[in-house]
């Protein structure tokens, strides 16, 4: 990008900014104010920066292509570099990134006990998340996408909750513990696979892997063995390996039991960016490298099932979508509702994303000869309608974290329960409460809706069944947010709280309000986001030509 | 004349007895007085030798000199320092002193 | 960019037709942004000004009304009076101006094509090889505007419509072909054509009415404006539904319009019932509309578009679809045209109420009474069967119910049973309500089975019909019974202030306490309010107390009834009747004269529980002190103006809507009303064609000759149950206490049966929202906390035993190795320590041997030196 007449590596900068950032606000005074505005200031210089990334692309990038490219010696001894460059679905997630960190730094202004850290962390959180989003190397990708775990990891140890008495499992050292265990457990095959990949493909460049320019891909069309072993059992291993790692991320069923305690137990604005950034690393590593580098592996049959990965991940994702739902709807404990409806939405990323892999695994596995236009429109809609919804719970489920998160902080209870009638005292809280919770909800208008709509036109040709299935889990959805709205909202005014304080204050208005603008707008005019996620999904599927 | 070997058998007398005193004695100033005759010791011997071997030149002379005043110096602070040692213990033995014990 | 578009685009909607289409949602929506952005603001300015003049104590009488607790003198947020008004204001501005521009379009179309001639096919034109390709009608909002498709008088078709790009999916510069090229746009329109002009003029004058009506219901209730808000954006959302073009536009009108009737319905929030009434529809019509939602996406995959022109009025798709094998089902020889339409029917079940997903309906009435005249009439039921209407050349693909060998279509054969059913079943029910507004809302939900019937067996042009004047007389009662209600609290209110005032307690009413204790709806108990003024046997005698409301009420009554020939009902029902007994004498048709004898059976039942419901309510003798004191607040009250003005406008619409349609060999009133021809049919027949089984060919179905049979049986129908209900409860009406002479008749159990609705509530209670409850808990605790949970906790315990088990190596490994090597050093300075003393004398001797031995060892080795 040129500035002031100046090539400007804008995309480093905006990896690396935030580390700078989060060094500068560590190490500020122990005023918190002075913390609080300098981690803000940095946070929308940030934001404005992704902004004109994305502009930038969208008025200058060509079909979809990888644009900025930047690429230094890194590591050479492997034989990785430190690449970096934005396509259509990248720009979507930075800029959902970078909107989401200042908003979570205006909400951790509630929290005062070592607020340099606090805040620090979250920018550092930033950097990780906008490393992964725009690595175009492998390494680069698993750097910064173990980085990512450890400011999220001392958000939820040092800020989280306290435990429950009496409950075995409950309370911040649990939930941080697991964590950071299960998702560290998950990217150990990720390494493993990484280097397996940058070994036989001679190259870390995920563009050039996934181009199947490079050996790796022309190697397993004709079956050439590697290292004694076949070919296919080494794409298997390596597949696996990513597999485990971004469905624990992501979380698809039976992986996700690490995120209603994470979610549940983080501060609010840990939370949000859990919710809103964190999920979407393990969704944009199927989606940027599971897909494209293992287009057979997908159609291949799982051993002793009979049925191919995508139909098996369309399968864990219907129960994700189900279970979830059900989940949700017997939690009494607000955050953890919340959380549980992220399973249910990112069901829908997974089973779009299990569509969009079989069609394109097939696609690639018959060549240019057979592919089938018509399971083309379905597998572009079934990607673009992903990247719709990992961008559309972004927003809503951010929006539901950090009013859930607000009235937590101001009862300091999460129970349900205990709740009641809080229209009465808190009207404005009242009625963005019932905004957010039916953009969550998918009411058509709202964001929610455009991206469901779409993953369910693309997986319907596809998994029918399961598709059918996954409509209950839409069902609950209404039921679980109507529930939350029920015991919070409606029914007498609960007299305990007669005294208490439970509008929102300027700050939890001002960040729903923003995230409303943006729920409002790709409600009824996606197409501002829609296009530029559209052109790099069209050139993924071109890319099965070779 | 008197042979050199007479002048070095009493200097090293003198030194024996001196080194004797310093590790024998139990009273601090005693020691230090046992230290002024190793030292005088020393200034026989150096005489001695400047006297028989390098009359024309003046070093083993000026040597003598430093060594007097250097055994005067030795002698003001190590007073000093049993005087201190005595305030602060009530004894002048230096092997009640053992405050560099390791 | 920027307000020079918005302006270029209102400069251009106000001249083209075309573009004015988008401007009718657009009066309703801007209310409703406006009240909810100065809600807002005020907000915003009392907490930066950090004033506390908005806080009212709950107790306060102007925030509290019997729907509210008073909370112990608890402070709550409190609107201002002038922000109330202007809410009103803004609201009523929004409808008005969708009221003006849909009326402009309805009768500009009609003056611009001419009734006959508007919508209809020139079918070389239309159907040619080029002119109806997408690429042709579709253009992007900035360019092309002014291309009309319908001024011209070689209009085809003669429509106004618009398209936009919504959606971009598929390849812009793909040059390999694979990729979908740009025709997979996804594109979103509105459209004007003779179905939704019958619409367009019914929805925003009866919107108009309950609009108005809201001023004086709600002008005691402190939330106002929040009222005016959602209402609005209620009508935004049904001008939506009206005007869209594709079926995913119109699900998105639905679907907010799902939401708003939900947030209306327990806009009393603070009760109970409304809350749970709010829950269940929304619930109940959401398990319809993921099916519907899945219609839609496989008609957009099969279709390819979801355009209604595009796939309606085009032949081979529809030839296509109806001979696709369905994707599920299809081997028990289901088409996709099938599923689809049994996926858009279900949608239609849950959204109009039919059985089984009818059971949210009656328990919408919770909601205040313009959100019930909206829901039940206006907007949210029709919209259903609207949605089935507009969708119907689908329904019938390569079928046709008016052939002289008639053959039907899975979806529609169940259409005209549970149509049917529903018709009788809900009418069963009505007869024995108490409450006014529940016996109003299984008329609706009968009445909307008598319309999905007539759909069952091709009577579409009836069923659009009787749409059409059910929502005018509907709207009607459900205000006027609003307004009875007003007028029975006022006289609860005065019963109270009088027995106040001579120092009475305030249950002087608790004989009629025992008397509807059972009646669910009276959740009001636990406020201390111990009078239902909803309870019919607590009126009688309103007559002569709100006669404005009595005799519009009897209007719309008889035209519910279909009281022969003077009322709009009669027409439309007479209509449905007429067809359905002419497939079955015709044809020998069985579903037709299924549908015919059990819809003839519930008119005679509606008309009975009309007649006993205006006879309860308004003749006789007041049964209670409160129906003695009824009103509203005198003839010239503000509350009493927009409460009953919108009664008089509607019941005009109510008796006169049927004229339009009055078949025209109808015996004078054919002649008088349609000299030409029959002008309702004429007009809507041409936006529906109908494919001929090979597909190439379009006809119309013509109305059925005149046959004195169904007129005679609609006569006996309505006069009969209307003199039944008479003898049983107008002639001698009801003293004060007397219980439902229905009981006798019936018997108490079944009686009982029908007030409880069949219980059908309590089945599903039994059978859905408990083991969903179950499932739910379940799945936390057995599933997520019991075996994956334990599946993780046990491996972290295998690794702590692991762990354990490599901790007691690395003990003996660390304290020999790595641990020893350091207390080696330790152990050793220890010992080295021993001569460090601290005694000079020591340290001076040790010097001495020292230099002893080196002396000694120099003294050998240069002396070995100087040996050498």
């Amino acid at each position: 990008m040129i500035i002031l007449g100046n090539e400007i590596d804008i995309l480093t900068f905006l990896i690396l900014a935030p580390f700078f950032g989060a060094l500068l606000v560590a190490s500020l005074p122990a005023n918190k104010w002075i913390a609080r505005w300098t981690a803000l200031g940095i946070g929308i210089a940030l934001f404005g920066v992704s902004v004109a990334v994305f502009m930038d692309y969208q008025a200058n990038a060509t079909n979809g292509e990888f644009y900025l490219q930047e690429s230094y010696r890194w590591f050479t001894v492997l034989g990785a570099s430190w690449s970096v460059g934005i396509d259509g679905i990248s720009a979507s997630m930075v800029l959902l990134t970078g909107l989401l960190t200042p908003l979570a730094i205006l909400i951790s202004w509630e929290v005062s006990d070592r607020p340099n850290m606090h805040l620090a962390l979250l920018l550092m959180f930033e950097g990780a998340s906008m490393g992964v989003f725009l690595a175009m190397d492998l390494m680069v990708f698993f750097l910064f996408y173990e980085l990512s775990l450890v400011p999220m990891y001392f958000l939820i140890n040092q800020w989280g909750s306290p435990p429950q008495k009496e409950v075995k499992f409950t309370g911040r050292i649990y939930a941080s513990t697991k964590f950071l265990l299960y998702s560290m457990g998950g990217t150990l095959g990720m390494l493993l696979a990484t280097q397996l990949i940058g070994f036989t493909a001679g190259t870390y460049e995920i563009a050039e892997i996934a181009r199947s320019t490079g050996d790796w891909l022309a190697a397993s069309r004709s079956d050439a063995a590697f290292l004694g072993v076949s070919v296919g059992t080494v794409k298997a291993l390596a597949f696996f390996g990513f597999f485990v790692a971004f469905a624990i991320k992501v979380p698809i069923w039976p992986f996700h039991t690490w995120l209603p305690d994470a979610h549940g137990e983080a501060p609010t604005a840990g939370s949000m960016l859990l919710a809103g950034v964190m999920l979407k690393l393990g969704a944009y590593g199927f989606i940027r490298l599971v897909v494209p580098f293992f287009p057979d592996v997908w159609v291949a049959n799982v051993p002793l099932l009979g049925v191919n990965w995508a139909t098996l991940f369309a399968f864990l994702s219907m129960l994700g979508i189900v279970l979830g739902a059900f989940a949700a709807f017997g939690q009494n404990d607000i955050k953890r509702l919340v959380a549980y409806s992220s399973v249910n939405h990112m069901g829908f990323v997974g089973i779009g994303i299990a569509a969009f892999a079989v069609l394109y695994g097939e696609a690639w596995v018959a060549e240019q000869s057979a592919i089938a236009s018509e399971s083309m429109v379905d597998a572009s809609t079934a990607l673009n309608g992903t990247v719709m919804q990992m961008f559309n719970h972004g927003l809503s489920s951010a929006g539901m974290f950090l009013l859930a998160g607000g009235i937590y902080h101001k009862t300091h209870t999460r129970d349900l329960t205990q709740y009641g009638g809080f229209w009465v005292k808190a009207p404005i809280f009242g009625g963005l409460f019932v905004f957010m919770s039916m953009s969550s909800l998918g009411l058509p208008g709202l964001n929610g809706f455009v991206g469901e709509f779409l993953i369910v036109r693309g997986t319907w040709p596809v998994f029918t069944w399961l598709t059918v299935l996954s409509m209950i889990g839409l069902l609950f959805t209404g039921s679980y947010i109507l529930k939350g709205i029920r015991y919070t909202l409606h029914g007498e005014f609960n007299m305990h709280w007669k005294d208490y304080n439970l509008e929102v204050d300027w700050r939890e208005f001002t960040a729903v309000f923003v995230l409303g603008i943006f729920i409002v707008w790709t409600g009824l005019a996606p197409n501002w986001i829609l296009d530029t996620i559209n052109s790099s999904v069209t050139l993924i599927l071109t890319n099965i030509l070779g | 004349m008197i042979p050199l070997w007479l002048y070095l058998m009493v200097s090293a007398a003198l030194f024996s007895i001196g080194t004797f005193g310093v590790l024998s004695r139990r009273n601090g100033v005693a020691v230090l007085m046992s230290v002024e005759l190793m030292l005088n010791a020393v200034n026989i011997n150096l005489i001695a030798f400047w006297r028989y071997l390098t009359p024309t030149e003046i070093n083993g002379f000026a040597f003598t000199a430093f060594v007097v005043v250097i055994a005067a110096a030795e002698a003001a602070v190590g007073l000093a320092i049993i005087i201190s040692v005595y305030r602060s213990r009530r004894s002048v033995i230096p092997e009640e002193a053992d405050m560099l014990r390791g | 960019m920027g307000l020079d578009v918005i302006f270029d685009f209102l400069g251009q909607a106000f001249t083209d037709r075309n573009l004015m289409l988008w401007l009718i949602p657009l009066g309703p929506l801007s209310a409703f942004v406006l009240i909810s952005f100065i809600t807002l603001i005020l907000w915003l300015v009392r907490q930066v000004t950090g004033t506390q003049e908005n806080m009212i104590p709950a107790s306060d009488h102007h925030y509290n009304d019997h729907h509210h607790p008073d909370y112990g003198g608890m402070e709550v947020p409190y609107q201002p009076d002038w922000f109330r008004v202007t809410a009103v204001v803004i609201g009523m501005a929004g409808i008005i101006w969708a009221l003006i521009i849909s009326w402009t379009l309805v009768f500009g179309a009609l003056n611009d094509f001419g009734a006959g001639t508007f919508g209809s096919l020139d079918s070389a034109a239309y159907y040619g090889d080029d002119s109806h390709s997408e690429g042709d009608e579709s253009h992007s909002e900035d360019e092309a505007h002014g291309d009309d498709h319908g001024s011209s008088a070689d209009c085809a078709p003669c429509v106004y419509s618009d398209e936009i790009t919504w959606m971009s999916i598929g390849a812009e510069g793909d040059t390999t072909g694979v990729v979908p090229d740009e025709s997979t746009d996804y594109e979103i329109g509105v459209l004007l054509d003779p179905l939704n002009i019958t619409l367009l003029f019914m929805v925003p004058i009866a919107m108009l009415g309950i609009f108005t009506y809201s001023i004086g219901y709600m002008a005691h209730d402190a939330r106002q404006a929040k009222f005016f808000a959602l209402i609005s954006l209620f009508a935004t959302a049904m001008f939506v539904l009206t005007i869209a073009d594709n079926l995913m536009m119109l699900f998105v009108g639905w679907e907010i319009m799902g939401f708003c009737s939900y947030s209306l319905i327990g806009f009393w929030y603070e009760k109970r019932s409304a809350y749970k009434a709010a829950i269940k529809a929304f619930t109940v019509t959401r398990v319809a509309d993921v099916v519907m939602l899945l219609g839609i996406v496989y008609l957009w995959n099969i279709a390819g578009t979801l355009n209604f022109r595009d796939i309606l009025y085009n032949p081979e798709v529809l030839q296509m679809i109806g001979s696709t094998p369905a994707i599920i089902f299809g081997g028990f020889g289901m088409s996709a045209a099938g599923l689809i339409g049994v996926f858009l029917l279900i949608g239609t079940v849950g959204k109009s109420a039919q059985f089984p997903l009818h059971v949210w309906l009656p328990d919408a009435m919770e909601g205040p009474t313009p959100v019930s005249a909206m829901i039940h009439a206006a907007a949210m039921v029709s919209a259903g069967v609207y949605a089935i209407i507009r969708m119907y050349p689908l329904f019938v693909a390569l079928t046709n119910p008016h052939a002289s060998d008639p053959t039907f279509s899975a979806p529609l054969i169940i259409m005209a049973v549970v149509g049917s059913f529903t018709a009788l079943f809900a009418a069963t029910m009505g007869v024995a309500q108490r409450d006014v507004k529940a016996v109003l809302a299984y008329s609706t939900i009968s009445q909307l089975g008598f319309m999905v019937a007539a759909l069952g067996v091709g009577a579409y042009i009836a069923a659009t019909f009787h749409l059409i004047t059910h929502a005018f007389f509907k709207a009607l009662l459900f205000m006027a019974s609003g307004a009875v209600i007003h007028a029975m609290e006022h006289g609860e209110h005065h019963v109270h202030e009088h027995h106040a005032a001579h120092g009475h307690d305030d249950h002087a009413h608790d004989e009629h306490h025992d008397e509807h204790g059972h009646d669910e709806h009276h959740a009001d108990d636990e406020h201390g309010v111990h009078f239902d003024p909803q309870d019919m046997f607590n009126m009688g005698g309103l007559n002569k107390r709100i006669p404005v409301t009595f005799w519009t009420f009897l209007a719309g009554g008889f035209s519910l009834a279909g009281f022969p020939l003077i009322t709009a009902g009669f027409w439309s029902k007479d209509e449905i009747l007429a067809e359905s007994w002419f497939g079955f004498v015709a044809h020998g048709s069985g579903l037709h004269a299924m549908v015919f004898f059990v819809l003839a059976l519930a008119a005679f039942l509606t008309a009975f529980y009309t007649m006993r419901q205006i006879a309860l309510t308004f003749l006789g003798e007041p049964r209670t002190e409160e129906a003695e004191h009824a009103g509203l607040g005198g003839q010239y009250n503000i509350v009493s103006i927009t409460m009953q003005a919108p009664l008089i406008l509607l019941a005009v619409f109510a008796l006169g809507a049927g004229f339009i349609g009055v078949p025209d060999d109808f015996p004078i009133f054919g002649a008088i009303f349609s000299p030409e021809h029959n002008y309702f049919h004429h007009l809507v027949i041409y936006a529906l064609p109908f494919m001929e089984n090979g597909g190439s060919e379009v006809f119309h179905v013509d109305a059925p000759a005149f046959n004195i049979i169904p007129v005679a049986v609609s006569f006996i129908v309505a006069l009969g149950g209307l003199w039944l209900g008479w003898k049983m409860y107008g002639e001698k009406p009801l003293e004060a206490g007397e219980e439902d002479p229905l009981i006798k008749y019936l018997g108490e159990p079944i009686y009982t049966a029908l007030q409880n609705r069949y219980y059908m509530d309590d089945l599903y209670d039994l059978i859905f929202v408990r083991p969903a409850q179950w499932i739910s808990r379940g799945v936390i605790t057995l599933l997520d906390k019991g075996i994956i949970d334990t599946v993780l906790h046990t491996l972290g315990f295998v690794f702590t035993v692991i762990g354990d088990f490599i901790k007691v190596m690395n003990k003996w490994l660390i304290d020999g190795v790595g641990d020893g090597v350091p207390k080696g050093i330790w152990d050793f300075g220890g010992w080295a320590r021993q001569a460090q003393n601290g005694r000079i004398q020591f340290y001076l001797l040790i010097v001495l041997a020292a230099v002893l031995v080196i002396g000694v060892i120099f003294a050998i080795t240069t002396g070995a030196v100087l040996a050498s």
